[in-house]
């Protein structure tokens, strides 16, 4: 499968050692790791909701990726209404986390309806049904949002680029810490990351709430035996995931790679899949630390590809699912995952 | 072999072998009937004062070979995911290599295969790869179970499906994936035998003059496609109604006790899933005969099995008619919602139908009745379909057979003469 | 007015007709042992009192209430407490959030927590580390514990003995009589010597229906009339 030719063959053997060279210079290599930790940070925050979704409910959410679109979108339509050519930087900072809450309560509310009207329905049957119906309600948002979108004369695969510009200035350039030199987004990413993470932990670990959350994800019916209304807390812990998807969708709205658009549901619900199963469904712990080994080995393989072997174009793609398989080859449950999610 | 009376007559001939066959298959017979009519009934229709409502409402011949052979597709994929339970999110990979072998051989990028071979043999050939394909992912994915299995096979997939799109030795561009230029199209039938073959394709194909009547390409190509697709069904229902298939039907109620009992699960498992692999490969090289083309989005990308799913929801799992009846109420609605020039009927009938008054009325905002319905139903079919879905998953679980099937207490052929006619 | 009224409740597992009309009461402060070998339907009787597996037909009255449609937590919250086979605690919480996770809302949970950690000591030595690390005989306690703090007035034991080893199996029965003697109790076990020396009456099941019935004092372990419906 992998282009023989004698050609590649010598391309391959000297331009592998220079490479491996190259990448252990420190410069590269942090550089490397703190794009790492920006795209760990975003599939941290992608996945976070679908992990919790899973832990608690069993519901393996299909529609995460269209929620994270809307998110996108619904941000950057906050910052596209409210920030004007004038407006200063740390104005527009300042504008993009009264989108932020605004979109997690928008989409947190869409979230628990969904749950309330479409999900609960279901829970008398097999969890493969459950699964087709995120799977169908994904078709149907991603649709509407085409519609909309459409409507108001934006192209729905393009990136928004009016959105784009509403980046603060020193988030758009090139800002240098010692050694490295990166744009200013990808610091702001390895931020927001880290406080959601801060944010997530805490509210599992310290409120009375997230103890319900953690003693339900592990066995829904003694949970309710012990006089927790379980069910308002599937229909809670889906609207959260929903608002961190939210979230999560906003901050891509500024990402060049990424930016606002429908692709962007498929786009980053197959990683977020990945990050998931990688570190165990259903556990917050295992979707960072699943988050972090994917994130940075996306940025390793973007390096090479880049640098080195321009010939395996396929190969940042790939490597992540490749991680996947092999994930499910040799642990399936996930580095921090149960053998048995209880009460599924 | 005297026969006495015309009562004695009567009674040899509905007890003969040929009659009472036709009695037990009626229900296929029928539904064969009514497909093979669909061509004539179109083409009588469109000539008819019921012109516009045929144009808009039914599909297209073109859409109905599509429907064709992707319902074998859809079938495939009911074949694992409805009879054994294991959902397999990744049967696109079996569509797309089927697809993919039979053009990459036409274009004379395979080593050993000359662009001449036979399009039978290119299409078995592909088949085959497509099941080699399907024990490799089975080896691997069936010692997970439920949604890690789902996962896994959906990771294949995807790394197939990128691998696809960037691999240049399909082509220049092969995002675009592979188009087959040439005058004469893939030949479906016996090889070498000129009689018995006939060329597919709507620009490429043959016609076909049966008692002064002339068959349009696209027609002959729907036939002959028809057969083939027919034969499928009736191996894999063969196979859902032997040992094999009860094996496949206790895996996914209990397969503990399965195991128990004494099977080997995991090698039903992957005799199932192969076969699986096998059809699916060969819808996928239907549709390289009939499309000449195929880009790495219908062949790999995961929506396309979204789609057999789809139609295993409406139609019903573990029916294996049901995706067929799934996919064409899929594609009739879509069609008939589509955009304008694409076949799309509802729109331009409504703006025909419409008086001027109508459509000029003022909804909301500026926003008038023909903007509105224009901004509804212009290319948005993957909406309603969508809603269908939920709606499907939510109300009518067993999809369309199956809830036919749960009302007769049994399989539709079985039952359903018994229904109407009474026990024979 | 009994604490717990069960009468004829028919309950099933899908197709499977589990209970074929049990009866059953429990006064306020008693201990009611409910014996039978495996598979006759002692679990389902508790799961259908709780409303986790709801009786086709028949009624559950407890303190007078008709527990009929009502979720499981409603029947919790009314103070039924369930202590389940195999403990099911939570492993990846700590002891003490185990029994955070129990107090009612609107609790104080610093005396509930002292009330647990009293009587059993060593919970308070291990307050803070994973439940899943406690052996068995330690999470028995927990789950017992568990049972305390949720301010119940009756709780539902399944087989709180299983599986433990003879000289844990003795410090269990002290917590479980620690515990009946601040409430009431329904328990289901197998050994029967504990059963017999806890409860105040018993009952029999057999085939989802209930064979025999007196009082634990009337009775010993080796008993002809239990020996019939019994294993061993």
């Amino acid at each position: 499968m992998i282009p023989v030719d004698s050609l590649s063959v010598a391309l391959l053997q000297t331009g592998f050692v220079d490479g491996l060279l190259d990448f252990l210079q420190p410069d590269v290599l942090a550089g490397v790791v703190v794009r790492g930790l920006a795209k760990s940070a975003i599939y941290i925050m992608i996945a976070a909701g679908l992990t919790l979704i899973f832990g608690l409910l069993g519901v393996l959410n299909f529609a995460h990726g269209a929620l994270t679109m809307i998110g996108a979108y619904l941000g950057g339509l906050v910052m596209v209404l409210t920030v004007a050519n004038g407006t200063g930087p740390w104005t527009r900072l300042a504008l993009f986390f009264v989108a932020m809450t605004v979109v997690f309560g928008l989409l947190a509310a869409l979230g628990g309806s969904i749950e309330l009207s479409l999900i609960r329905p279901l829970y008398d049957r097999p969890p493969i049904y459950q699964i087709l119906l995120t799977f169908g309600l994904t078709l149907v948002l991603e649709e509407l949002v085409r519609i909309v979108v459409q409507f108001y004369g934006l192209q729905p695969i393009a990136k928004w680029q009016q959105a784009l510009g509403t980046i603060p200035v020193f988030l758009e350039t090139t800002q240098s810490l010692g050694p490295l030199s990166v744009r200013g987004l990808v610091f702001f990413e390895i931020l927001l990351g880290a406080l959601s993470v801060a944010g997530i932990w805490g509210f599992l670990t310290r409120t009375r709430y997230g103890l319900f959350i953690r003693a339900g994800s592990e066995d829904s019916e003694m949970a309710e035996a012990l006089g927790i209304d379980v069910r308002r807390v599937f229909t809670v812990v889906f609207a959260l995931g929903a608002g961190i998807a939210g979230i999560a969708g906003t901050l891509l709205m500024w990402d060049q790679v990424w930016g606002a658009s429908v692709p962007l549901a498929a786009d980053t619900l197959l990683p977020a899949f990945v990050v998931v199963i990688i570190g165990g469904l259903g556990t917050f712990r295992g979707t960072v630390v699943g988050g972090l080994v994917v994130g940075l080995v996306d940025a390793t393989t973007t390096w090479w590809f880049q640098n080195v072997v321009v010939t395996w174009t396929w190969l940042p793609e790939v490597a992540i699912f490749l991680i996947l398989v092999v994930a499910l080859i040799v642990r399936p449950q996930g580095i921090y995952g149960v053998e048995e999610v209880g009460g599924h | 072999m005297a026969i006495s009376s015309a009562t004695e007559l009567r009674q040899r001939l509905e007890t003969s072998w040929p009659v009472e066959s036709i009695q037990r298959q009626q229900v296929y017979l029928v539904v064969i009937a009514l497909l093979a009519a669909y061509p004539a009934v179109y083409h009588l229709l469109s000539q008819s004062p019921l012109a516009n409502e045929t144009v808009a409402l039914l599909p297209r011949m073109e859409t109905m070979v599509g429907v064709l052979y992707f319902a074998l597709f859809a079938m495939s994929f009911d074949f694992i995911s409805g009879y054994t339970g294991y959902l397999s999110f990744g049967h696109a990979a079996f569509y797309g290599t089927g697809a993919y072998t039979v053009l990459l051989i036409a274009n004379g990028k395979v080593p050993l295969l000359p662009p001449e071979t036979p399009f039978v043999a290119t299409l078995l050939i592909g088949a085959v790869l497509a099941t080699v394909l399907a024990v490799v992912i089975g080896l691997v994915s069936f010692r997970l179970t439920g949604v890690y299995f789902a996962m896994i096979t959906l990771g294949f997939t995807q790394v197939m499906y990128v691998f696809v799109r960037d691999w240049d030795y399909v082509g220049s561009n092969p995002r675009d994936g592979i188009a087959l230029s040439g005058a004469r199209g893939f030949e479906l039938g016996v090889p070498y035998v000129d009689q018995l073959t006939v060329a597919l394709g709507t620009l490429t194909g043959d016609t076909l003059t049966l008692f002064g009547h002339t068959l349009g390409t696209t027609t002959v190509s729907f036939y002959a496609i028809g057969v083939v697709v027919l034969l499928c069904y009736l191996g894999m229902q063969r196979i859902v109604h032997s040992p094999f298939g009860r094996v496949m039907v206790a895996i996914r109620e209990n397969e503990e006790r399965a195991e128990a009992i004494g099977y080997d699960t995991f090698r039903y498992k992957l005799g199932a899933f192969a076969i699986s692999g096998f059809f699916g490969g060969v819808a996928g090289g239907l549709l390289a005969g009939f499309k000449r083309s195929v880009t790495p989005e219908t062949g790999f990308y995961f929506l396309t099995g979204g789609d057999a799913l789809l139609a295993s929801i409406i139609g019903g799992f573990g029916t294996l008619a049901g995706p067929l009846w799934g996919h064409l109420f899929d594609e009739v609605i879509r069609e008939f919602l589509s955009k304008q020039g694409q076949g799309g009927g509802l729109l331009p009938y409504l703006r025909e139908a419409l008086s001027e008054g109508v459509l000029t009325t003022e909804l909301v905002g500026g926003l008038t009745v023909e903007g509105f319905i224009t901004a509804a139903l212009n290319g948005h079919a993957s909406l309603y379909v969508g809603v269908v879905f939920v709606l499907f998953v939510l109300y009518v679980p067993d999809g369309l057979v199956g809830t036919v099937r749960d009302r007769l207490g049994g399989p539709v052929a079985r039952r359903l003469p018994e229904r109407l006619w009474g026990e024979r | 007015m009994s604490l717990l009224e069960v009468d004829g409740i028919e309950t099933y597992y899908g197709e499977s007709h589990i209970l074929e009309g049990v009866s059953l009461s429990v006064e306020r402060g008693e201990v009611v042992a409910l014996m039978g070998r495996n598979g006759v339907g002692k679990t389902t009787t508790l799961r259908s009192v709780l409303q986790l597996t709801p009786p086709r037909s028949g009624t559950v009255r407890y303190d007078g209430t008709d527990l009929a449609g009502l979720r499981t937590h409603e029947v919790a919250d009314m103070g039924v407490g369930w202590i389940p086979e195999d403990r099911r605690i939570f492993s990846q919480l700590t002891v003490e959030e185990n029994l955070r996770v129990s107090v009612p809302d609107g609790s104080d949970v610093a005396d509930a927590l002292s009330v647990a950690f009293e009587t059993f000591p060593i919970l308070d030595e291990r307050r803070d580390q994973p439940a899943g690390t406690l052996s068995g005989g330690q999470q028995q306690m927990l789950a017992l514990g568990r049972g305390l703090v949720g301010d119940n007035d009756l709780l539902l034991v399944d087989e709180p003995s299983e599986g433990l080893a003879p000289q844990i199996v003795a410090d269990v029965a002290e917590a479980l009589a620690a515990t009946a003697s601040e409430t009431t109790m329904l328990l289901v076990e197998q050994n029967l010597p504990l059963a017999l020396d806890l409860a105040d009456r018993f009952y029999v099941l057999d085939n989802g229906r209930v064979v025999d019935d007196g009082d634990a004092d009337a009775v010993s372990a080796d008993d002809e009339r239990l020996r019939r419906y019994l294993s061993a």
